[in-house]
């Protein structure tokens, strides 16, 4: 691996940028021609339309179209949502922190936890400890997550009623502070992220004890052993933090999966990210946020994917070693 | 929503059993927890996919005033927001959940076969552009894309089927190219070449053969996905609004605000019909994947 | 897996996870105080609201929850329903609906006078009356709105087709002249009044763009739109030049939840003190509630089943099955479907059943039609032999090679028209129509009535099933969807009735209430002969509220059968309601957060101490390592 492996990293995520730009333009400009939309309202004239048609930029040649499709979104222009007739931009500005929290919090979560029940199940491999952990990562993989999200409502907002049900503030109060404000926030918080916590959880558990099993049955643990050095310190001090770095690459590789849990989970909880934006958009049929939304996620994923391999490149021991 | 092959292997290997190796895959099939668990699970929902709206006691579509009540001899789940007996539209719902998580599964694997033997095969630019393709559909978030194309092609069973097994064949591409690079260059392949077979069939009579069960592992695993994505989607509203499922139960019970109105009834069984049939169907596709790839097996200690 | 190890690699992953974690906090830091202010719209859109907390000076604040809000204020553009729930509070039309009965009073016009022709009527303002921010409001403003709004705006254009000209002859004068006699520049100029010297300064284009505008929204009502967080609240606030009666609430808010389940409970916790546009199925739920009282009532609209009547030669390509336009079947099939049971069912009771397609709410206009279509299955059997139509047992009738099978296209957006279209499906069966229930997207079905072939309407269905909805006064509107000019326009029934037409244009003139029911009447008979449409239900208006937030309120618009707050139409009864004795005006505590923040807390404190307690397990055994097998 070398700066040269790096720079061709970074160029294929750039390529591939460039293809869900591509894909976008055809997807929503040809098939989703804006003007068919407008002109099912009865008392478009034909002139209305042509117009229209210009408006849009939809007259020029579909080379043309392309070139100004692509000039706009490099600017970040992503037009103007239908429903509301906010830039694009400026909405999915808006909801893109709150997404982040979201996730982010998940994540790191679901690293943290799942690691060590990870590190547990793989020192106690084949004991009924081991078992169960793998039956608890097995069960909250194959739930939809939105459903774990739905139990959760029921238990702690409804049946016992001591967590907030959605938003991610109490609507409508005023805050005297900014402290009492991310109180409000963080307890709005707590449903949402354990439910994607939950939904992440199993991953990291499995990978976590796999380089665990694969670690602990090196020789070199057992040299340390012999050495003297106690069980514990053993695995705090080696095992972990190797098995840890394949966990790495994991968190960036999951992100598709975890776009997908954003997205239901913020409309379980009517969590103002962009998960909930692009719910929105699927019933306004508001193309033109379906598409930003699309394009932030795939972006999103693959600037992930490629932090990953920067993090791999600089944490690799083999690396070190050079 | 997507599963990884390195994620797969994995749970393969956590999952995998020991002394299991002289034995074939039927008897791994029956005597194993998860083979039991699999094939008892996935049998009782493929009996209620066909059977499901014989045997159900009411009309899942039927309404009445008895709106959202909690169960009682009659409706043994309660009732929707319609009035509708909730046991029946569950047992009803298990077909579309089956449908689409196979013939999805079934797209994705002769779109993703037919890319990863013809790249793996011909290499060279062909491969490359192959390739680039399919790492392209692999990065790409899936739920967004099916949300985009679904709704722009108005959801129905068709639609969804054709978007899910559009936007699964990666997976299935990468493995295949793999496993035909190996074989590619294996002596067989190349005397049947000197002796002047064409391709069609070298890839036909040796190297599809020895492709076939790492695609079948391969898709069992892409129909849990599948039915993940049926029930996402139905759930966001791109569901086929002409049937009852899963996904679009939940999604009923959402909307008309069954959790606030506490029917768990309502809510808790579908997702744990999903969940169930999930875990059947991974389990059985860890136990094949471990059958096909004995290397994924732990080592013992 | 990684096989060499040391103490480098622990550091680096140290390094990462802090770097992950700042950056978090980082997101946290400047995403709150970003995402507290309203998202989105160019330029400053919101000011510091002043005193609003509660328990200043006895102010309180009246708080409305809902599911669905505007998504922009500017009323050239926007096309949601709930816009008129606050431009209704924000802004005068020139003439305005009394909550009384609905019937023209005083707007930013004060009299008006219709002339001996009826071409022409003169309004005169009140001279004395300001803008919000203390512009006087003039002439000039309402010749802007009606010419400008009444021509742009998506929801106000169409009012003003019959007008040739606007004149100003002085400040507080405007006369306005019709090409014939329209009864609507009285009763029915749904047109807000704005601002000129604020929207007339703004090109055109960008009025129908992406223009926002600017907070205080700027009006003559009782209440200005301060604050505009879209997806959160509005707030409104009292109008600093606001003449009339002083409304008891300081404040209105309107708070968006994400669901209504979610606005149930909001009501329920009393986080909210009055809810509007409830679901049918919240509801029934919120009556229940001791402290809550709900209410249902008539609304100016309805859903029908609407049939293909397009004559050939209006529409010589149209696609249906021409039994469809057999009156005889029509009348049968009024007669068998129950229109208490469509309502009992697919509206949970809520709504009303139709009659007719003019809705009870038009109270001055109304009355219960001669011809109601009782339900009288054995009596539609009979119309549909009389006919000549064959009965074929369980299969549909037939006669002359044709069949009695219709499709019948449902929008998959409403559960209550699928629940509706399958009711009516059973009953026409029971006297051997059959229907295929055809559940189809919102687009699709529009596609299926305005398809043109050749530049004519060529619709392509049997019979589908919507809704429409009109005016609060004038009738105008509704009336004018089954008349013969509107095919190829906003008809989607074809419906083309030459006497209907006449008297549509006959009433559409007359200014005197009883002398225009009567017209009107007679054109509700035609259509019942005819069943032009076949209304099922008349779709209700239903909210709640807690009576012990709110007292002093008494239905109106109209106020026998009227609605709690008049919303969208006046704001007249706003001025009436008060806070109830005795309740805490609404608290804008944030205290409700510990509770949940501590159970939080509680629980890292719990996996904390839970880890620790492993590790000191583990330290205990200081022991040989044994791979645990």
């Amino acid at each position: 691996m070398s700066g040269r492996w790096l720079a061709g990293k970074a160029g294929a995520a750039m390529l591939t940028l460039i293809f869900v730009i591509i894909f976008n333009f055809f997807l929503f400009r040809v098939m989703g021609d804006p003007t068919t939309q407008l002109a099912r309202l009865p008392n478009s004239s034909p002139e209305e339309i042509e117009k229209l048609r210009a408006d849009y930029g939809i007259d020029k040649p579909l080379s043309g179209q392309f070139l100004d499709y692509a000039g706009d979104t490099v600017r970040l222009d992503f037009g103007v949502s239908q429903r509301s007739r906010e830039e694009v931009w400026d909405e999915m500005k808006a909801a893109l922190p709150w997404t982040l929290l979201l996730v982010g919090t998940g994540t790191v979560l679901a690293t943290l936890i799942g690691s060590w029940m990870g590190v547990i199940a793989a020192t106690r491999r084949g004991k009924k400890t081991d078992d169960s952990l793998l039956g608890f990562s097995l069960l909250t993989y194959a739930a939809p997550e939105y459903w774990i999200g739905i139990i959760l409502i029921l238990v702690f907002a409804v049946a016992a009623p001591i967590l907030p049900a959605g938003q991610q503030v109490t609507p409508g109060v005023e805050f005297s502070s900014w402290i009492s404000e991310a109180l409000s926030v963080a307890e709005h918080m707590i449903l949402p992220v354990t439910a994607m916590t939950l939904m992440l959880l199993g991953q990291y558990f499995l990978i976590m004890r796999s380089s665990m099993v694969d670690v602990l049955t090196e020789d070199f643990i057992t040299v340390k052993r012999a050495i003297g050095l106690s069980h514990e310190q053993v695995i705090r001090r080696h095992a972990v933090p190797n098995a840890l770095l394949p966990l790495v690459t994991l968190s960036a590789i999951q992100f598709g999966a975890v776009v997908g849990g954003a997205i239901t989970i913020e409309t379980v909880f009517s969590w103002p990210g962009l998960g909930e934006l692009s719910f929105n958009a699927i019933n306004d049929k508001d193309f033109p946020v379906l598409a930003g939304t699309f394009l932030v996620f795939s972006a999103g994923v693959i600037l992930a994917n490629l932090a990953a391999d920067i993090l791999y490149f600089f944490l690799d021991p083999r690396v070190q070693a050079r | 929503m997507s599963v990884t092959s390195a994620s797969a292997e994995v749970a393969t290997a956590a999952l995998a059993g020991e002394g299991l190796d002289e034995h074939g895959i039927r008897y791994k099939l029956l005597h194993t927890w998860r083979g039991r668990f699999g094939i008892g699970v996935l049998g009782l929902f493929l009996f209620l996919a066909v059977f499901g709206s014989l045997i159900a006691p009411d009309d899942p579509n039927a309404s009445s005033l008895d709106v959202l009540a909690s169960p009682s001899f009659a409706h043994p789940l309660g009732t929707t927001e319609q009035g509708a007996d909730v046991f029946s539209q569950l047992l009803v719902g298990a077909r579309v959940s089956i449908v689409v998580g196979f013939a999805a599964a079934f797209i994705s694997a002769v779109l993703g076969s037919t890319v990863g033997l013809v790249g793996g095969y011909f290499g060279g630019w062909t491969d490359r552009l192959l390739d680039g393709l399919e790492n392209w559909f692999l990065v790409i978030p899936t739920l967004p894309l099916m949300i985009v194309l679904a709704r722009l092609l108005d959801p129905s069973l068709g639609v969804l089927i054709v978007v899910i097994g559009f936007t699964s064949w990666a997976g299935t591409g990468r493995i295949v190219r793999a496993q035909v690079f190996t074989l590619r260059e294996r002596a067989f392949v190349e005397r049947a070449r000197a002796l002047g077979a064409k391709d069609s069939y070298i890839i036909r009579t040796h190297i599809l053969p020895n492709t076939m069960p790492l695609i079948f592992a391969n898709t069992v695993l892409i129909v849990a996905v599948a039915i993940l994505s049926e029930a996402a989607l139905a759930f966001l509203g791109l569901g086929d609004p002409t049937r009852i499922s899963w996904g679009t139960m939940l999604e009923n019970a959402f909307n008309s605000g069954a959790p606030s109105a506490g029917a768990w009834w309502y809510v808790i069984p579908p997702g744990l019909c999903i969940t169930l049939l999930v875990l059947a169907v991974s389990l059985l596709g860890y136990l094949f994947e471990e059958h096909v790839n004995p290397r994924l097996r732990e080592a013992n200690a | 897996m990684a096989s060499t190890r040391g103490p480098r690699g622990h550091r680096g992953l140290i390094a990462a996870v802090a770097a992950l974690v700042a950056a978090l906090a980082l997101i946290g830091v400047v995403a709150l105080p970003a995402a507290a202010q309203d998202s989105g719209g160019s330029g400053d859109t919101s000011t510091e609201t002043t005193a609003t907390t509660a328990d200043d000076s006895g102010d309180a604040v009246l708080r409305i929850g809902w599911a669905q809000d505007p998504q922009t204020l500017n009323p050239f553009v926007a096309l949601d329903e709930e816009n008129y729930n606050v431009w209704a509070l924000n802004w005068d039309l020139l003439v305005n609906f009394s909550a009384e009965d609905l019937s023209p009073a005083p707007g930013i016009a004060e009299s008006w006078e219709v002339s001996e022709d009826r071409k022409t009527v003169t309004f005169k303002l009140d001279p004395n009356r300001n803008w919000s921010d203390g512009e006087p409001i003039t002439s000039k403003d309402v010749k802007f709105s009606l010419e400008t709004l009444g021509k742009e705006g998506d929801l106000f254009a169409g009012y003003t087709s019959n007008v040739t000209k606007i004149e100003t002859p002085d400040d507080e004068t405007v006369v306005i002249t019709t090409k014939q006699p329209d009864a609507r520049i009285v009763g029915g100029l749904f047109i807000y009044m704005l601002p000129e010297h604020i929207w007339g300064k703004v090109p055109i284009d960008e009025l129908t763009g992406s223009y926002q505008p600017e907070l205080p929204l700027v009006g003559s009502g009782p209440y200005v739109l301060t604050e505009f967080s879209r997806g959160r609240i509005i707030r409104m606030e009292r109008n600093p030049e606001w003449q009339g009666p002083e409304p008891a609430f300081s404040e209105v808010q309107y708070i968006k939840y994400g669901n209504q389940d979610a606005v149930e409970r909001a009501l329920r916790l009393g986080e909210v003190d009055m809810v509007v546009e409830v679901d049918p199925s919240t509801f029934e739920r919120l009556e229940s509630d001791p402290n809550i009282e709900t209410l249902s009532s008539p609304s100016p609209s309805y859903t029908q089943l609407a049939f293909n009547l397009c004559p050939d030669d209006l529409c010589p390509d149209a696609q249906f099955n021409p039994a469809v336009q057999d009156v005889a079947v029509r009348q049968a099939l009024a007669y068998a479907v129950d229109r208490d049971k469509v309502n009992a069912i697919s509206a949970r009771g809520t709504a009303f059943p139709g009659s007719g397609i003019l809705p009870s709410f038009y109270e001055a206009f109304y009355e219960v039609p001669e011809q109601n279509y009782p339900l009288d299955v054995e009596l539609a059997k009979q119309i549909l032999d009389d006919a000549g139509w064959v009965d074929n047992g369980d299969n549909p009738r037939t006669k002359d090679g044709e069949e009695l099978s219709f499709d019948l296209a449902v929008r998959s957006e409403s559960p209550t028209n699928i629940q509706a279209a399958k009711l009516v499906a059973e009953q026409a069966a029971e006297i051997g129509i059959e229907f295929n229930v055809d559940v189809v997207s919102v687009d699709k079905l529009t596609e299926m009535t305005i398809r043109k072939v050749d530049g004519k309407p060529a619709p392509e269905f049997d019979t589908f099933i919507w809704g429409w909805g009109g005016d609060p006064y004038d009738p105008s509107f509704l009336m004018s969807l089954l008349t013969t000019d509107e095919i190829g326009g906003l008809s989607d029934g074809f419906y083309s009735n030459p006497e209907y037409d006449a008297l549509y244009t006959e009433q559409a003139g007359i200014f005197d209430t009883a002398e225009r029911k009567s017209l009107i009447q007679e054109m509700v008979a035609l259509t019942q002969e005819d069943v032009a449409y076949l209304v099922l239900t008349e779709d209700p208006n239903l909210q709640a509220y807690r009576t012990d937030r709110i007292q002093g309120i008494e239905p109106s618009c109209p106020s026998d059968g009227g609605d709690l707050i008049c919303e969208q139409v006046s704001y007249e009864p706003l001025l009436t309601i008060e806070p109830a004795t005795g309740s805490s005006a609404s608290s804008s505590d944030d205290g409700g957060g510990s509770a949940g923040v501590l159970i939080g807390i509680a629980a890292v404190v719990v996996i904390g101490g839970g880890l620790l307690f492993w590790r000191s397990r583990k330290k205990k055994s200081d022991e040989p390592l044994e791979m645990e097998e």
